[in-house]
């Protein structure tokens, strides 16, 4: 009952203490070479005003994207050349979506929301690494910036705007 | 068989005096010739150091190695230990640009500093320090420039000896030659005077030098130490005194005829060779303060000048002393009031701020020195007003009480000149507020981006940030918005944190910031390069109290 709490505690305290003030994924890892579904959570907005736009940088290696378009919010998906070409269902994919862009709408800093997409990692991935999803939140004229990536051996804890990212665990 | 005696001695004297201005004539014409060979060469750099600066080697090293971009003459080279005691670096060689310097075996672990000074081609030292350790790094020892105090003194007593050449030496003979009507007091005193100022003014220039390349007392032949001192100001100041000490030497000693233009011309030298260089003729504005210190030091020759033969004119009872004495009490009053007029003006671009009078060491030499001028002006205010009419009357015994008069005037004078010299060493307010309101900067490059941070002032207190963006490889960064991230962990300030704005010159700014406290602050650019890149670059940077 003792260990219970304690570690209870423990996550209360070290788990989730950051995450309620970071924009985060819902799902931390996932194997390369599969479909990973991306819930961007968006805990406030910045700094007490109201977010009217999301906008995420796909990363090179994530194909076959698609957005979930979402009530009040216009939806664009912004094209471009990949840097080498991927395989997918035995095709060749040389280009496809680099940018989502939800924006038109308002969520109230005092309210929680979810973007979601849909996404192919592929099999080119670095095993064992990060693989991080700059976001741009836009309140109005005010932006924040989830958009910075820790340096080789930089603690992620030590950025104050870190870019969410999930752990790439090996092909299943 | 006195009076011949005393003509003899002079003749020969004359004689001696001669041989000595032959001699002053070549010695100004080899330090000519050394100044013109002084040309403006690259200064030398260092381009590759073994072991490399900020390198952590298993053992200590046999030899260093320091690469400079041209051949190098090395002054000072000091290795400074973990435990803060330096050691000279005595046996090196040089192969072409190389320095190899021996290790002075055995070298604890720790964190060494190698210090190096050299001199290249152009005459001009350069210097710097790299850091190795040995094992694992410790906290670098404290590097300390100690103040070489026997240096000091000589470069403090070569300045005296050079104001007593001038002042009393061609001062003196310019009294001589103008005022005391043919008496010839204090003639001899005069000549050692100006003889002081002649041996007192090379030897200063050379401790210049020891100065200038932080070199020891025994370096003092090296003939690099005497090119790099004709190349400061300092090096006029003295070419110009030793023309005007020869002029003096020789309305002495040459044809009576030319007595006087060549003491008149000894005394404008005067007053040349101390605008030539200083702290108060490189202030600004130039216009006013150079002609301002010439009158300043033609005044004291004047004045100071005098003082010996009249007060040796009126002791020895000689027939020329009360109408020398009444062409001196006339034109002094003029002399003194320009003397103090320009003194005052000199005092107030330099001291600035009734503050600084006693907040600085500059301020409080001026306070000594303004005290024996009360002294001063208070005998030389008696003697002129109680005692000269009586004095030019022929009273006897106010002549003798004049003459101790003068004597104690003359030892005053001395002080002044300890005082003045003392100012060698101590920087004017006006110049310190100069050196408080310098920019400090910081150069800060990684891999993706670096800039140039200046801060100015680089001080404590309101400060305007500057910066120069650029991708690591010196190309254009157009940012799409810089942030300037200023922290100090030690004093518990929170980081001040501000968006920088485009004034338009290419430059990123942060208008009304200030920096609460001095010492070392972690700078930090935050340089949005597009969307969703953002280059975070950090350096420390040292703010000034």
């Amino acid at each position: 009952m003792n260990k219970y709490l304690l570690s209870a505690g423990a996550f209360l305290v070290l788990g989730t203490g950051a995450a309620f003030a970071h924009i985060t994924l819902e799902t931390q890892e996932a194997p390369v070479g599969s479909t990973y579904k991306a819930v961007l959570r968006v805990p406030h907005g910045c700094d007490g005003k109201a977010t009217t736009a999301l906008r995420v940088q796909i990363p090179e290696g994530v194909i076959a994207v698609k957005p979930m378009p979402k009530p009040g919010w216009t939806l664009q998906a912004k094209k471009g050349k990949y840097e080498k070409s991927y395989q997918l269902y035995g095709q060749a994919v040389t280009d496809g979506v680099k940018e989502l862009d939800w924006s038109g709408g308002s969520l109230p800093d005092e309210f929680y929301d979810e973007f979601v997409f849909r996404a192919t990692l592929t099999a080119d991935l670095p095993v064992g690494q990060k693989l991080y999803f700059p976001v741009v939140q836009e309140c109005g004229d005010a932006a924040e910036r989830w958009i910075e990536i820790p340096a080789a051996g930089q603690d992620e804890d030590a950025l104050e705007n870190p870019a969410p990212g999930i752990q790439l665990t090996p092909k299943k | 068989m006195n009076t011949m005696f005393l003509l003899q001695k002079t003749v020969m004297a004359g004689r001696r005096v001669g041989w000595a201005a032959g001699m002053l004539l070549a010695m100004i014409m080899a330090l000519v010739v050394m100044a013109s060979t002084n040309q403006a060469f690259a200064h030398a750099a260092l381009i590759k150091a073994d072991p490399p600066d900020g390198s952590v080697l298993a053992q200590a090293p046999a030899q260093f190695a320091l690469t400079f971009s041209e051949p190098v003459s090395p002054l000072v080279l000091t290795l400074v230990k973990p435990d803060g005691t330096p050691v000279a670096l005595t046996s090196f060689r040089l192969s072409d640009q190389t320095l190899e310097i021996d290790d002075p075996q055995p070298l604890k672990s720790g964190t060494h500093v190698l210090s190096w000074r050299v001199i290249s081609a152009d005459g001009h030292p350069v210097g710097g320090s790299l850091l190795f350790s040995i094992g694992a790094p410790s906290a670098p020892p404290a590097v300390s420039e100690a103040v070489d105090w026997q240096q000091r003194a000589a470069i403090w007593i070569g300045k005296v000896l050079l104001y007593v050449g001038l002042f009393l030496g061609v001062g003196g003979a310019f009294a001589l030659a103008w005022l005391a009507g043919g008496g010839r007091a204090g003639q001899r005193l005069v000549t050692v005077a100006i003889l002081c100022g002649l041996v007192a003014t090379p030897l200063s220039l050379g401790f210049q030098g020891l100065d200038a390349l932080g070199a020891p007392l025994s370096h003092l032949a090296q003939p690099v130490i005497w090119r790099t001192a004709l190349g400061t100001s300092f090096g006029s100041t003295v070419l110009i005194a030793l023309v005007a000490l020869g002029l003096g030497l020789l309305s002495l000693a040459g044809p009576r005829a030319a007595a006087r233009p060549l003491a008149l011309a000894g005394l404008a030298g005067v007053g040349a060779a101390l605008a030539a260089s200083g702290h108060a003729s490189a202030a600004e504005p130039q216009w006013l303060t150079g002609p301002i210190v010439f009158l300043h030091g033609a005044g004291i020759a004047f004045w100071a000048g005098a003082l010996a033969p009249l007060g040796l004119a009126l002791k020895g009872r000689s027939a020329e002393a009360a109408p020398f004495l009444r062409r001196f009490s006339r034109l002094i009053l003029p002399v003194v009031t320009m003397l103090a007029a320009a003194g005052v003006v000199l005092a107030v671009i330099q001291v600035q701020t009734p503050a600084a009078l006693v907040g600085t060491a500059y301020g409080r030499l001026l306070l000594v020195k303004l005290g024996l001028l009360v002294l001063l002006f208070t005998l030389a205010g008696v003697n002129r007003w109680r005692l000269t009419a009586s004095a030019e009357a022929g009273a006897t015994e106010v002549q003798r009480r004049l003459a101790r008069s003068i004597g104690a005037e003359m030892l005053i004078v001395l002080a002044i000149f300890g005082i003045a010299a003392g100012w060698r060493f101590t920087p004017p307010p006006r110049a310190l507020a100069i050196a408080a309101a310098q920019p400090v900067s910081v150069h800060i490059h990684a891999l993706q981006a670096m800039a140039d941070l200046s801060i100015t002032p680089g001080h404590a207190g309101p400060v305007v940030a500057s910066m120069i963006i650029m991708t690591g490889d010196f190309g254009p960064l157009d940012a799409k918005e810089v942030t300037l991230v200023l922290s100090k962990p030690d004093s518990g300030i929170e980081p001040l944190k501000r968006v920088a704005t485009k004034p338009g010159d290419g430059s990123w700014r942060v208008d009304n910031l200030v920096i609460p406290v001095p010492g070392r602050w972690t700078v930090r650019i935050d340089i949005l390069v597009s969307d969703f890149e953002m280059v975070k670059i950090e350096a420390p940077l040292d703010i000034r109290p």
